[in-house]
């Protein structure tokens, strides 16, 4: 949708330009499609647990990155798609993706309701509902523990012929194709899904309306005299954010095969959070970045460390927050920007040459 | 770059002949010692600059003011001075290099600054306004010199135990100005007092800030758009275009001026 | 309804420490404009230090006070390294709050580090006595906490009102620009304000620990009932912490054992709280009408 006016832009570049814009991202496909087959299962496995991370903080980027609105509360949105999707395969027999639409528009529900206060609320006030969503959730799965399976946890089954008869057992995704291996076949699938809800935020954002998103953010009061309804668009996008942190939370399910409270808890949120902050907020990437580095560090560096210096991930990603807030809060994506903006500076200056034009 | 063309006369020369009811209050003004000297004073805000280099002075019990139109950058100045804003260039207060200081280091130099629009806590009463202005002091005259304003303005007596946010504009400019001078400063920076006030109650405001700086001495660096009131009161003006001191005199060869008055005063 | 006494008494009990650490939310809300996300943990983590002092063989009130002095340093510590240089809260709310929560991260995984994950035992400060009134047991434990929050509100109160450091750290509040003209310096009162804010969470953990076990997850659900307090009776009023800790202590005292769907979930009704009170009285019961300035 937002295809006119990238083409009328890119008309001026050059093919050079061109082919260096679309190279990385050539690239990028090449190592994501070879990375399932020079891993260990258990690494692809984790790939696809980063994968769920990423849609989560992708959902929660359109929130805060874009418009403004902090939520400590996706790690409970995050559960919630989760939840959904295993009760409603285990329960009521929803086919797999189906239950992950059905999670997308349970959290999209969920969402809006957790983002009302915005009406009245600006700012602090709604990170604090967020807060206590999060805090709160862990405690609703043990309350309803006779559909949560509470502290027991949730066993996701379906009905599969079984040695000849149909019998509820632990849900599988089954490589359809010879060659993939099952955690193969999941990695491509996840992989696709991730791209597109990917693809899907960068025309949202570049379109009308995710224009509206950063008027709200930049500057409510102009946003508002200009004609955007502010209280809709925050609402709505909350409401949004929530839906795509539940598909993620949804693939989650379908990855783990079962779903435990501890999960869920307060942790998680801000892990989502630290992800979006890491990769750099207000970047369509960057969440997918910080995802990547979140799992990098999770369930690579920290493996390596002794257990007795295992708590010293949070320490570590807690002083990483406050440093990048202070240094560059732009996170790893505005990092680069910023190193760019300046090699590009000095390039034209070198081939100017001339005084410089400003000052 | 600097080359703030004396118009009307040089810097130095000190206080005015009194001429319109100023009197310098007995200082023995000497050559030398500047309460305030400022020299190239640039400053900004972010990339934006709004001072290129101001140039100014203001003696012991003097009482100076800056005049200038919207966003010549007389706000600016007073904020560069005392800390609020950083600022490029040189000022020194009583011979001491003062610059990138904070506010607070300055109040207890002897720099009281009113800022524009409300300079009053809003959330305190008049009376813990009045006495969160002596914070710098720590003598045992803070209580006879609160009952002093409390007479000296029964209006602000009588409120005492209210919200300083509930009075009128011109009752909180006079709290501010009152509040500003229960620190004893040696100078009081002053940012368009007349702001928003109704020209009854502005009159009112510059007369007891006359009556205030001749008893007690206190310095006054004002900046103003009201050039009229403001040339009236102060002995010696300035005036600031686009970032730059471009003249300076004594009011009254300022006022005098009809030249001067069309070209900056927009009278 | 003599059991309704009694679960209503023990709610007021468990709503002095709430309010205990709603003072702590509001000092630094009335000094920086912040929901400090941190709160809980600086009071968990200086509560290990009294732990670590008791069991080293101080007497108990010595360790408390020393555990205060060690939270106040670690809440000036915090405000100077990581909260003051991101800039002012007004202006970036998002950036502040985000340290907040690193700091939440990285107090918690520090408290880990050093301590361990396992639960430590705390002896409740007033003893395991009960007195009886009315037919009522309390726990001397309960009244204790009535009493030690009617102390800490009354020296706020004299801090506050008649104090020359408690009239500069309000006009911080109000208008921190003023307040550095007349020659306040600024930083150094908001690094106060954390420090205190530190040192009275201590007291509120103190209080917690025996009932809960001192763990590392120890404030993380006071801190909603802390805030679910504070936003019923304003973010910048004093009074309103007390008023609303002990409506939200009743309150979840009360509710979960009368209404079974909250059976497990004492939370759930201070979350209700919390989103009714935002979305029908923002300022809450004492608070002054500002929450909603852009």
């Amino acid at each position: 949708m937002s295809a006119t006016a990238t083409t009328g832009a890119s008309a001026h570049r050059s093919p050079g330009d061109w082919a260096l814009k679309v190279a990385p991202w050539v690239v990028l496909f090449v190592i994501l499609a070879i990375v399932p087959f020079q891993f260990p299962s258990f690494r692809v496995e984790q790939f696809c647990f980063w994968m769920t991370l990423a849609i989560a903080a992708c959902g929660l980027n359109l929130l805060t990155g874009y418009n403004g609105q902090i939520s400590v509360g996706h790690g409970a949105l995050f559960g919630i798609g989760a939840y959904t999707t295993g009760i409603l395969i285990t329960e009521f027999g929803v086919p797999l993706f189906g239950a992950t639409v059905a999670s997308a528009v349970l959290c999209f529900a969920t969402g809006i309701l957790i983002g009302l206060p915005a009406l009245r609320i600006k700012g602090l006030y709604l990170a604090l509902v967020t807060l206590a969503v999060a805090t709160l959730f862990p405690l609703l799965l043990e309350q309803f523990s006779a559909i949560t399976g509470g502290s027991g946890g949730l066993q996701i089954t379906s009905p599969q012929l079984y040695r000849g008869e149909m019998r509820e057992r632990p849900i599988r995704l089954e490589s359809p194709v010879a060659g993939l291996e099952n955690d193969q076949w999941k990695y491509f699938v996840f992989l696709g899904i991730t791209v597109v809800i990917f693809i899907l935020s960068r025309n949202l954002i570049k379109s009308r309306v995710g224009r509206s998103l950063v008027a709200v953010r930049d500057n409510e009061v102009a946003a508002e005299s200009s004609g955007i309804p502010v209280s809709q668009v925050k609402i709505v996008t909350f409401g949004l954010s929530a839906a795509i942190a539940g598909i993620g939370g949804s693939l989650f399910a379908l990855d783990q095969g079962q779903l435990y409270p501890s999960s869920f808890t307060i942790v998680l949120s801000i892990y989502i959070l630290v992800a979006v902050v890491v990769g750099g907020a207000a970047s369509i990437i960057g969440p997918a970045i910080g995802a990547v580095f979140y799992g990098l560090f999770s369930d690579v560096i920290v493996q390596q460390m002794p257990d007795r210096i295992q708590p010293a991930r949070a320490v570590i990603l807690g002083v990483l927050l406050i440093l990048l807030m202070l240094l560059a809060p732009g996170g790893i994506v505005g990092g680069f920007r910023t190193l760019q903006a300046k090699w590009s500076a000095r390039r034209s200056s070198a081939l100017n040459s001339g005084p410089d034009p400003i000052v | 770059m600097s080359s703030a063309g004396d118009g009307v006369s040089s810097a130095g020369d000190g206080v005015s002949s009194a001429g319109d009811g100023v009197s310098s209050a007995g200082d023995g003004v000497s050559s030398a010692g500047h309460l305030l000297e400022v020299k190239t004073l640039g400053a900004g805000y972010g990339i934006v600059e709004v001072l290129f280099g101001v140039d100014l002075v203001v003696d012991p019990g003097e009482v100076v003011v800056v005049l200038g139109a919207n966003g010549a950058g007389k706000t600016t100045t007073l904020r560069a001075i005392s800390g609020m804003i950083a600022a490029t260039g040189q000022v020194k207060f009583l011979g001491e290099s003062v610059l990138g200081r904070r506010p607070d280091q300055l109040a207890k130099r002897g720099i009281a600054h009113v800022p524009q629009g409300r300079g009053t806590v809003t959330a305190l009463t008049v009376e813990e306004n009045l006495r969160i202005g002596a914070y710098v002091r720590s003598d045992d005259q803070i209580e006879s010199d609160i009952q002093q304003w409390f007479e000296a303005f029964p209006r602000l007596g009588e409120r005492k135990d209210q919200l300083a946010g509930s009075m009128s504009g011109g009752e909180q400019q006079m709290l501010a100005i009152a509040r500003a001078l229960m620190s004893r400063p040696k100078l009081l920076l002053l940012d368009e007092p007349s702001l928003g006030l109704a020209p009854l109650v502005t009159h009112e405001v510059f007369d007891r800030l006359r009556e205030i700086s001749a008893s007690t001495g206190t310095a006054v660096l004002l900046v103003e758009q009201n050039a009229n009131l403001a040339l009236e009161f102060a002995a010696r003006a300035y005036v600031l275009e686009a970032g730059r001191i471009v003249l300076s005199g004594n009011s009254a060869d300022l006022q005098g001026d009809a030249a001067i008055q069309k070209a900056y005063l927009g009278v | 309804m003599r059991d309704f006494l009694q679960i209503l008494l023990v709610g007021i009990g468990d709503g002095a420490v709430y309010a205990m650490l709603g003072l702590g939310l509001v000092v630094i809300y009335r000094s920086t404009g912040l929901l400090n996300f941190a709160q809980g943990e600086m009071a968990m983590f200086s509560t290990f230090i009294v732990w670590t002092m008791w069991s080293l063989g101080l007497p108990m009130w010595l360790a408390i006070l020393g555990g205060m002095a060690g939270g106040f340093c670690v809440g000036a510590l915090v405000h100077q390294v990581a909260v003051r240089p991101v800039g002012d809260p007004h202006e970036k709310p998002l950036a502040v709050v985000i340290v907040t929560i690193g700091l939440f991260l990285g107090l918690n995984g520090a408290a880990q580090l050093i301590w361990g994950t396992l639960d430590r035992s705390m002896p409740p400060l007033f003893g395991r006595g009960q007195v009886t009134v009315f037919g009522v047991a309390v726990a001397w434990q309960k009244i204790g906490a009535v009493i030690v929050l009617g102390v800490m509100v009354l020296l706020f109160y004299l801090l506050f009102q008649h104090t020359k450091l408690g009239l500069a750290m309000r006009a911080v509040a109000s208008n921190s620009e003023s307040a550095s003209l007349v020659g306040i310096p600024v930083p150094r009162l908001l690094m106060l304000g954390w420090g205190l804010a530190a040192a009275v969470g201590t007291v509120a953990g103190v209080f917690i620990a025996p009932n809960l076990g001192l763990g590392t997850n120890l404030m993380q659900l006071t801190l909603i009932f802390g805030f679910a307090a504070i936003t019923l009776g304003g973010f910048d009023s004093l009074v309103g912490a007390v008023v609303g800790g002990f409506v939200v202590g009743a309150l979840s005292s009360v509710m979960p054992r009368y209404i079974t769907i909250f059976e497990k979930m004492p939370l759930a009704p201070a979350f209700i709280l919390i989103l009714a009170v935002l979305l029908f009285r923002p300022e809450g019961l004492f608070g002054k009408k500002q929450v909603t300035r852009v």
